[in-house]
């Protein structure tokens, strides 16, 4: 069996296994932070103002889509040589594959305010071989729903992860 | 600005991210993935540089038309698709059209561009007008 072959095995044994991962409780400095790395100014000064009178802090529109992990993390030794936990990747641990997103669909329902408890519930959707230009991939759907303590749906993302051989492997293209 | 109509076309607009910014994201977004800030570890995966995050693709598309619609507008739905990689300093231009507009709904079709015209993403963004 190929890593390809592999990583289509374990994809199929955990579609359908939702996991809910706890996001802790939302703050203006998370968002604040979030905003900084998008050079977004205003937003800190709005978010800042807000919370000085106040006034409820939303997150930024794709706060909880674009993060990817909410787990405290492990230390660098247990990271797998491309950089991620093995977590964020279960099924490609070990393997001698790379991997790119390939895109995603956001959906914003409500927009989590600060102070906000945030659950995220994950499942691996599909998995499918397929074949490109540069060789055979693996397609991994992936869905992720984010909700606040009282079960109120606020985002929910549908993404695919495409996952190649690695350049080094013999199958490689 | 006028109310939208379908074939509106939203001034294109240049852009690139720097290695610092991709640094930032990935470090606020816990990315830890090395092809995002360690370009000896993207070049072993085949990228000339660092490379862009799928996520910041989306992140400043939705920016891009949003600010495009004005601050009465709010996002409802963003939808992307990454067409080739984009990697530290590269010359970007986002893009984006008028689909449809059904009452306070506006359906826009929007990209990011390289320096050659090519797509790098595509994707759709659905606004609501308040």
């Amino acid at each position: 069996m190929n890593a390809l072959d592999e990583v289509l095995t374990r994809a199929r044994s955990l579609v359908g296994r939702w996991e809910d991962e706890d996001c802790g409780t939302v703050t203006v400095k998370d968002f604040c932070r979030y905003a900084a790395a998008l050079n977004d100014a205003d937003y800190i000064d709005r978010a800042r103002k807000r919370e000085a009178t106040g006034e409820p802090v939303e997150a930024p529109a794709l706060f909880l889509a674009a993060t990817m992990s909410w787990e405290d993390g492990p230390p660098e030794r247990e990271l797998r040589p491309d950089g991620l936990a093995t977590r964020e990747s279960p099924c490609t641990a070990g393997l001698p594959v790379r991997q790119v997103h390939g895109g995603q669909t956001v959906r914003l329902l409500k927009s989590p305010v600060a102070g906000c408890r945030v659950t995220a519930s994950r499942a691996v959707t599909s998995a499918e071989r397929k074949q490109g230009r540069s060789g055979a991939f693996v397609l991994l759907g992936l869905t992720t729903r984010f909700t606040s303590a009282d079960g109120t749906e606020l985002t929910a993302v549908d993404e695919t992860i495409v996952v190649m051989e690695a350049l080094d492997s013999p199958g490689a293209a | 600005m006028n109310p939208p109509v379908a074939g509106d076309i939203c001034p294109p607009q240049r852009y690139t991210h720097s290695t610092v910014q991709l640094f930032r994201f990935s470090a606020v977004s816990w990315n830890s993935h090395r092809i995002h800030y360690d370009a000896g570890f993207a070049a072993s995966e085949g990228f000339p540089d660092v490379v862009v995050q799928s996520t910041l693709h989306g992140e400043t598309l939705t920016r891009y038309a949003l600010a495009w619609a004005g601050p009465n507008s709010r996002l409802e739905t963003v939808s992307w698709r990454n067409r080739t990689t984009a990697v530290a300093d590269e010359p970007l231009t986002w893009t984006g059209t008028v689909q449809t507009v059904e009452g306070a709904h506006v359906s826009l079709e929007v990209a990011v561009l390289k320096a050659d015209g090519s797509p790098c993403v595509t994707g759709t963004v659905q606004l609501a007008l308040v």
